[in-house]
């Protein structure tokens, strides 16, 4: 009878979820993971796994509260937040307000305690306050360690590879993670496709046929946070800028440099009365991935297309600061909407294009979007030509896969595996 | 042996002389159609990878009588430089094209063209590279005459678009294609469990073949694929590529047709035999009944016939009796006892000879019997009839005990038959012997006798029922054939040996028992 009993009770659970641990395939050196940093290395993929910020975004650009429990906002620079009470590091420490004020500082932030809150306010005047808090995470030093409040720990790191354990594992969700870095791309693919690692982020979609019908992975797809760009020299007229714009944000420049499919922006008809008028041939600068989007561009313009040049990231900043180019091809923030600021805003630190417009400047700074674009639609800095999806190769075994909305794998402590 | 028992025999008869060559001759033809499908597959696989075969070297000249033109025509313009960097805007499989010429650095070369091949394609003449893999897909460097000497154009073919042709080949649900270069490398893969292979270069199964059959060794069309499944393939080689495509598909897909015509036709024929057993069955046991039936009537008629004799001729006898009796003479009055006292025993035998045919043998009731014993029982049985005929009765015991199991009055009814048959075939003076002995592993009694013999024409009809030639009154003609209804029930036999003139031998064998001398049963004796 106790067997039968047994028996029964055996057959009535639920069998255990075999464990996935998710090995990301990247390729370049794998750096440092750090909650800051001037120069982003491959292993900050991992940051919103380990460290927590205050609060993230929704898919609607709505703030959402992380390790606050609590969010008012003052005005469009300054929000008021109440701290969860039960948050802890990883080495068990409770999140303080004092861990918020240092980790916050140094991320251009400026935090005073007031009466059981924090007021946060960005220390960089016009800076909305949203960009900035979706950039800042919440750390603390700990025996010589920088530690987080995220539902990761780092267990080991190594050049080649970081490995993060959830610090309380979770039945049917990943509870392991590790970050692979290979030396070039094709390794990374192979691997991938071999089954060492399963998950690959920034695939392009030419390559995307290598993972069709592979039975052990999925193809997911996010929409992009950024697009693909030419951006004017602001020394360049206003009314040109605005002709420009309108020729070449087209369907006609976006099908020549990437095809019909590739770009998320819906297809237009063209205007017959933009006219680029007559004058010298404009320079284009070019870096990285953009050769195409440049010679694209340069049939675009005809006679207004002069010489293209192909240079290296570094060379490009230097020729940008010099101002000896009449567009350049570049890749700036879009969504969330308040990370135009960070672009656009006169005297933003991401603002290395020196564009500069007062009503922009005020609809920014009053948290006006629509008017901010609508500013933007009037005195051109860019012509945006095409976002591009994020798209990824992830294990087959993963129920809910998602991307984003703001960092590519944020939600990755959220996928399910299949049972 | 049963009616239902002869009735399947009689199928099983039937079954292996009619159906089972049909059956046969069915296996032979299913399996001419299996190998038939398997040919057609690999035919279907051999054409589909020529088709693709034809694609890709098609797509390679069209690529390259497309540099040539636009080599021709660009090449001397002023702005070439310009025009050929604007041509991967309408040719991106063209990739980037450029101007060669002594000025052009090392580093603006196309890498997988050497020094002799540059210094050619500045002499004019059309170079290419071996296919190789650049970054993520396959690449092929190009150099074609600008119509200048000392510049030609020169051009990294993208060949992506052929990796995508051969990806989206699919033949059924798991078929795919693969192409591989001449050293055997695998460039594309429809399979997604291989396609690791085309980046990381390492070899898989189907290498080792395809580079054998750029070099004229023909692959075979079943294989165990890379990804370790058993299948059917067509091969198809490029020679001026160097490529070889191999079509795949897993052979269990590809002749799930031709398996499922198979497995519908064999059990079509599986059934037709059934029904067949089936019916041959029920049409036997109705024809054996009728046989039965008609037999019964035969037998009766026979019984009657020797009932009606036999009854006759003792009625006579009583008779004659009877006229003796009324004479009323007390001489008589002995031989009238006596004839009646005769009578009496005759019409005794006469009943037990019927009452034997009435038991049947059940083998749940057989018991041990020690043959030896049971030999001596029976020639103390018969020792008063044979010492009435003179006639004496030896017993030849085996030299061991040997036991057999079986109804002991059955065996002893069959058992004093033969021997007092062999009494009445027997000369006054002369002698009987029982025989025991251990043959063929069958335990052996034998009753020999030194009488007249049996005629030769005789014997095959001995033990059928009332085929007795005596007549004298005493025999029906069911006494062999009871002896042996007895002998098979218990699993033996009975048969003769006779020589006329010098007497017969029948032989009752029975199978051999363990040792039973532990049985508690002791070997009974006569009454």
């Amino acid at each position: 009878m106790r067997s039968l009993l047994l028996t029964a009770f055996i057959g009535c659970t639920a069998p255990p979820v075999p464990p996935v641990v998710v090995t990301v395939a990247l390729w370049g050196p794998l750096g440092e993971l750090a909650p800051t940093g001037s120069e982003p290395a491959l292993a900050s993929i991992a940051q919103p796994w380990v460290y927590d910020k205050l609060v993230t975004v929704d898919a609607n650009g709505e703030l959402k509260p992380i390790l606050a429990s609590r969010l008012e906002r003052v005005s469009n620079q300054q929000v008021r937040i109440e701290l969860r009470p039960d948050a802890t590091f990883s080495d068990g420490a409770p999140v303080t307000d004092a861990d918020v004020v240092r980790s916050l500082e140094s991320d251009g932030l400026s935090v005073a305690p007031a009466a059981g809150a924090l007021v946060i306010q960005s220390r960089q005047p016009g800076l909305p306050i949203d960009a900035l808090l979706l950039q800042a995470y919440v750390f603390r030093e700990s025996q010589g360690r920088v530690v987080g409040s995220g539902p990761f720990a780092v267990a080991s790191q190594s050049a080649s590879e970081l490995r993060l354990n959830r610090r309380i594992p979770r039945p049917g969700r990943v509870n392991e993670v590790r970050l692979t870095a290979y030396k070039t791309p094709r390794d990374a693919f192979a691997h991938t496709l071999k089954g060492d690692a399963n998950l690959i982020i920034d695939v392009e979609p030419r390559s995307v046929e290598f993972f069709r019908d592979v039975p052990s992975l999925q193809i997911i797809h996010g929409a992009g946070r950024s697009t693909d760009a030419l951006v004017f020299n602001p020394a360049l007229a206003r009314p040109d800028r605005v002709q420009l714009a309108e020729a070449l944000a087209s369907t006609q420049l976006r099908e020549l440099a990437y095809g019909a499919t590739e770009c998320a922006e819906k297809a237009t008809t063209p205007r017959s009365d933009v006219s680029l008028g007559t004058g010298r041939g404009l320079r284009i600068l070019s870096w990285g991935p953009f050769e195409r989007l440049a010679l694209a561009t340069r049939r675009i313009l005809a006679a207004r297309g002069g010489e293209i040049r192909h240079v290296t990231p570094q060379q490009a900043l230097s020729l940008i600061a010099g101002g000896a180019f009449d567009m350049v091809t570049a890749r700036p923030l879009r969504w969330p909407p308040g990370s135009m600021a960070l672009v656009w805003r006169t005297g933003s630190p991401y603002n290395i294009f020196g564009y500069s417009n007062r009503t922009v400047d005020r609809a920014l700074e009053n948290g006006d979007w629509a008017a901010a674009e609508a500013a933007l639609r009037d005195d051109p800095p860019a012509a945006l030509v095409c976002t591009h999806d994020h798209i990824a190769v992830v294990d087959a075994r993963i129920v809910n896969p998602r991307l984003g909305p703001y960092e590519t794998l944020e939600t990755l402590p959220e996928w399910e595996v299949a049972r | 042996m049963t009616r239902r028992r002869i009735a399947l025999l009689l199928t099983a008869l039937v079954a292996t002389s009619g159906v089972l060559p049909l059956l046969l001759l069915a296996v032979f033809g299913l399996q001419i159609l299996r190998d038939r499908g398997e040919r057609a597959s690999q035919e279907a696989l051999e054409a589909i990878a020529a088709q693709a075969g034809t694609r890709i070297a098609t797509y390679i000249v069209q690529q390259r009588e497309m540099l040539r033109a636009i080599g021709t025509a660009v090449a001397d313009e002023a702005d070439a430089a310009r025009r050929l960097a604007d041509v991967s805007l309408d040719a991106p499989s063209l990739g980037k094209l450029r101007l060669v010429s002594t000025e052009t650095s090392p580093r603006e070369l196309p890498r997988m063209l050497n020094r002799e091949q540059i210094a050619a394609a500045l002499r004019g003449n059309e170079v290419a590279s071996e296919t190789y893999i650049a970054e993520l897909s396959p690449a092929m460097d190009v150099c074609v005459p600008s119509g200048k000497l000392g510049r030609a154009v020169c051009a990294t073919l993208d060949l992506l678009e052929l990796q995508r042709q051969v990806q989206r080949i699919r033949i059924g649900e798991q078929g795919y294609a693969l192409a591989f270069d001449r050293t055997g490398r695998l460039v594309a893969a429809g399979s997604g469990a291989m396609r690791a292979a085309v980046l990381s270069g390492e070899p898989v199964a189907e290498s080792a073949l395809a580079s054998g059959l750029v070099n004229g060794t023909p692959a075979p069309t079943r294989l165990r694929s890379g990804d370790g499944r058993d299948v059917l393939a067509g091969w198809t080689s490029l020679p001026n590529l160097g490529w070889s495509i191999a079509v795949e598909q897993p052979a269990e897909e590809a002749l799930r047709g031709a398996r499922t015509a198979l497995k519908f036709l064999a059990s079509g024929a599986v059934l037709t035999l059934l029904i067949s057993i089936a019916v041959g069955s029920a049409f036997a046991r109705r024809m054996l009944t009728s046989l039965e039936l008609e037999e019964r009537f035969k037998t009766a008629g026979r019984i009657a016939t020797g009932v009606t004799h036999d009854l006759g001729h003792r009625l006579t006898i009583l008779q004659q009796i009877e006229q003796l009796a009324a004479m009323n003479d007390a001489d008589y009055l002995p031989r009238i006892r006596e004839s009646l006292a005769g009578e009496v025993s005759t019409l005794r035998r006469f009943v037990a000879d019927f009452s034997d045919l009435t038991r049947e043998a059940k083998p749940a009731d057989f018991l041990p019997i020690e043959l030896n014993a049971f030999a001596e029982s029976v020639r103390l049985g018969a020792q008063g009839y044979a010492k009435e005929a003179n006639v004496t009765i030896e017993l030849q015991p085996a030299p061991s005990k040997l036991w057999v199991r079986g109804d002991r009055y059955l065996l002893e009814r069959a058992a004093l038959n033969l021997t007092r048959n062999a009494i009445e075939a027997s000369k006054p003076g002369s002698a009987v012997r029982l025989r025991i002995e251990r043959g063929n592993g069958a335990a052996v009694l034998a009753v020999e006798d030194r009488g007249q013999g049996v005629e030769p024409d005789r014997i095959a009809t001995l033990f059928e029922s009332f085929s007795s030639t005596k007549r004298t009154g005493a025999h029906v003609g069911m006494g062999l054939p009871n002896v042996r209804r007895i002998a098979v029930a218990h699993g033996g036999t009975v048969s003769v040996k006779s020589k006329p003139g010098e007497g017969s031998t029948f032989t009752l064998s029975l199978p051999v028992s363990g040792d039973q001398s532990s049985s508690p049963l002791a070997p009974a004796t006569m009454p």
